[in-house]
């Protein structure tokens, strides 16, 4: 049972942690290399506020987002949108490139050592009729259900959200009626990464992440996306559940050294049986 | 006399003849001069050589084919742990050994490709690149492999640093030969067709895993061999060095610099990173981030890369010359058919 609660709570912070993947894909079939490396960023910028001003690192969480959206807007706009008309290799190619250099640049800054962010509370562990519960955990869960309820919110009910909407069903017509479909897609671009950098924050208070971890982040949340229906924001939710579950148990069962083979391994497996995600029907081209 | 000197001429004007000429004199000059140059140049240049390697095989997949796999590193991997467990257990001489390894590594290539092969596109980078991590956590985690410790090549195994670089330099002609003949066979057709137009070419009778799956072999056994030669050359053989992902980047920003899918591009971009790293030996993450960039740079505004560079070029001076442009057309494609017809 603490497994299972556990695995559970985990997964909700990968479902958080793959919310702006899974965004990013449903509005421009675009999946974005670089996501893990966003991520990364969040929890070092993070860490950097923390140093210097000291306080609370969810607060900090907070400014250090809206400056990840930023620096990723115009990687979208003057980078991946205009690559992409170019087919499909090329957006892939170019957001490698991105993630990789993000990636040496923080080596370059920080060194490849791991960090983490502690706060008092985070370490804390609750007891829920007798289950030990991380509160970081919980937080993280409660955050990406939050993130959830806003972003379906701003897709469904605000002009920005008709706008995004309008443009993943067809950017041409979009176009025609007058939508800005180059910044629509930067805007979601950044909301994905001001997201991911929370998501980021969150997995430090829990994990040691270094630079180099994106890599490992970007396919937990992969894995957590396709499981939960590529471009469906409650199905990342499903998704990352279900993955946190069977990493806990794959951990307890097998050995928690194997954590990584198991996830990696589900993932591969999926993509073989159901390469179209396992709640979606299947599309044959 | 005439006829030696005409048929001499239509030599030369056979399209394959003249690439696979200049890589034989080159690899002919390289090999004699093995015994001549210093210790650290043949290393370097063994260094060089295998990256030459690495990239043409990966530009097989990546390029051609154009699936984007970052699973490379697994072949390297298997290559040298091959080796190394092969000559360890069972005291075998060195060439089968290495072949062994190679041939190894190509059926991990036809292991891997069939479940790959389901997937497209992105999902085939990130299925390939969840398989490199899953691999590696396996392996760093197997007793078989000795988990983190390293493996020793024993000593009776081990190469003088010209004789790897012999080795090396007909290993990357191999590879080159290989490459260019697959290219302008009928199967690199249909590899090149199923990347240009997938429906187009199933239409006309292209079965997709019967293309992919010999090429990802044939990928598969040349990386195998460099990671076999990379393993002696450094003597000893860890699972981080040995399946580490970099070898799935290094294939990508060499491919991708140089113009994928191209004969010279993995040549020119192995030249350019391997120089690039030499220059900046105490910054090699700076070395990097400039790769990167440049690999943004290249996408964004150059998608032939160097080679794509120099043919636009070439394009232009013809044009402005007065020439009919040859087309990229008929360059990529062998002269084959337009001979028949006359």
């Amino acid at each position: 049972m603490d497994v299972v609660v556990q695995g559970l709570l985990l997964g909700g912070l990968y479902a958080t942690a793959a919310l702006g993947l899974s965004l990013v894909f449903g509005t421009m079939r675009l999946v974005n290399l670089a996501h893990g490396q966003f991520l990364v960023v969040g929890a070092y910028l993070t860490s950097i506020l923390v140093s210097i001003i000291g306080g609370d690192p969810l607060l900090l969480a907070i400014p250090v987002a809206l400056v990840v959206g930023l620096l990723a807007y115009p990687i979208q706009r003057y980078i991946f949108t205009p690559v992409m008309a170019q087919g499909e290799e090329a957006p892939i190619t170019a957001a490698f490139g991105v993630g990789l250099a993000i990636q040496t640049i923080l080596i370059l800054v920080f060194s490849s050592d791991p960090k983490s962010l502690t706060a008092p509370y985070a370490t804390a562990q609750l007891n829920l009729f007798g289950i030990p519960i991380n509160v970081s955990l919980l937080i993280a869960t409660a955050i990406g259900i939050a993130i959830v309820i806003i972003l379906t919110f701003v897709l469904k009910r605000t002009p920005f959200g008709r706008q995004v909407r309008a443009a993943s069903l067809d950017a041409e017509a979009a176009g025609l009626v007058g939508i800005d479909v180059k910044k629509t897609y930067a805007r979601v671009m950044a909301i994905s990464a001001a997201t991911a950098s929370i998501g980021g924050v969150l997995v430090a208070m829990s994990f040691a992440i270094a630079p180099s971890s994106g890599t490992g982040w970007l396919l937990r949340a992969f894995t957590v996306v396709v499981i939960g229906g590529l471009g469906s924001l409650p199905g990342t939710i499903y998704g990352g559940l279900i993955v946190g579950l069977v990493e806990s148990v794959g951990a307890v069962t097998i050995g928690p050294q194997y954590r990584d083979l198991v996830v990696f391994g589900v993932l591969v497996i999926i993509l073989i049986v159901r390469p179209n995600g396992l709640f979606k029907k299947a599309v044959r081209t | 006399m005439t006829s030696s000197t005409s048929s001499f001429a239509r030599l030369v004007r056979n399209p394959s003849v003249v690439p696979i000429g200049v890589a034989v004199l080159v690899a002919v000059v390289a090999i004699a001069m093995s015994s001549v140059v210093t210790k650290g140049v043949a290393n370097q240049l063994t260094e060089l050589l295998l990256l030459v390697t690495l990239a043409l095989a990966w530009n097989l997949v990546g390029g051609y084919g154009g699936q984007f796999s970052l699973g490379h590193s697994i072949f390297v991997g298997m290559g040298g742990y091959a080796t190394a467990v092969i000559l360890t257990l069972f005291k075998t001489p060195l060439i089968p050994t290495i072949l062994l390894a190679g041939l190894a590594s190509a059926f991990i290539g036809v292991l891997l490709a069939y479940p790959l092969l389901r997937l497209r596109g992105p999902y085939l980078a990130v299925g390939s690149l969840g398989m490199t991590l899953a691999v590696y956590g396996w392996m760093i985690n197997w007793d078989f492999t000795k988990a983190s410790a390293s493996y020793q090549i024993p000593k009776y195994a081990m190469l003088s640093i010209p004789t790897l670089f012999v080795y090396t330099t007909i290993l990357a002609l191999v590879a080159f030969i290989a490459v260019f003949l697959l290219v302008r066979s009928p199967l690199g057709l249909r590899l090149v067709a199923l990347r240009d137009d997938e429906t187009g070419a199933a239409s006309l009778g292209v079965r997709r895993v019967r293309t992919l799956i010999p090429v990802w072999a044939l990928s598969g056994l040349l990386t195998g061999l460099m990671g076999s030669l990379g393993a002696l050359q450094k003597g000893t053989i860890t699972v981080d060095a040995a399946f580490a992902l970099q070898f799935s980047l290094d294939a990508v920003i060499i491919c991708v610099i140089g113009g994928l899918g191209t004969l010279s591009g993995p040549l020119i971009g192995a030249v350019i990173v391997y120089y690039l790293r030499q220059f900046s030996d105490d910054y090699s993450n700076l070395a990097l981030v400039i790769e990167a960039v440049v690999v943004i740079l290249v996408v964004r505004f150059v998608p032939g890369g160097v080679v794509g560079i120099f043919s636009r070029l070439i394009f232009a001076l013809r044009v402005r010359m007065g020439k009919p442009p040859a087309s990229i057309a008929t360059q990529a494609l062998p002269v084959v058919k337009r001979r028949d017809r006359r």
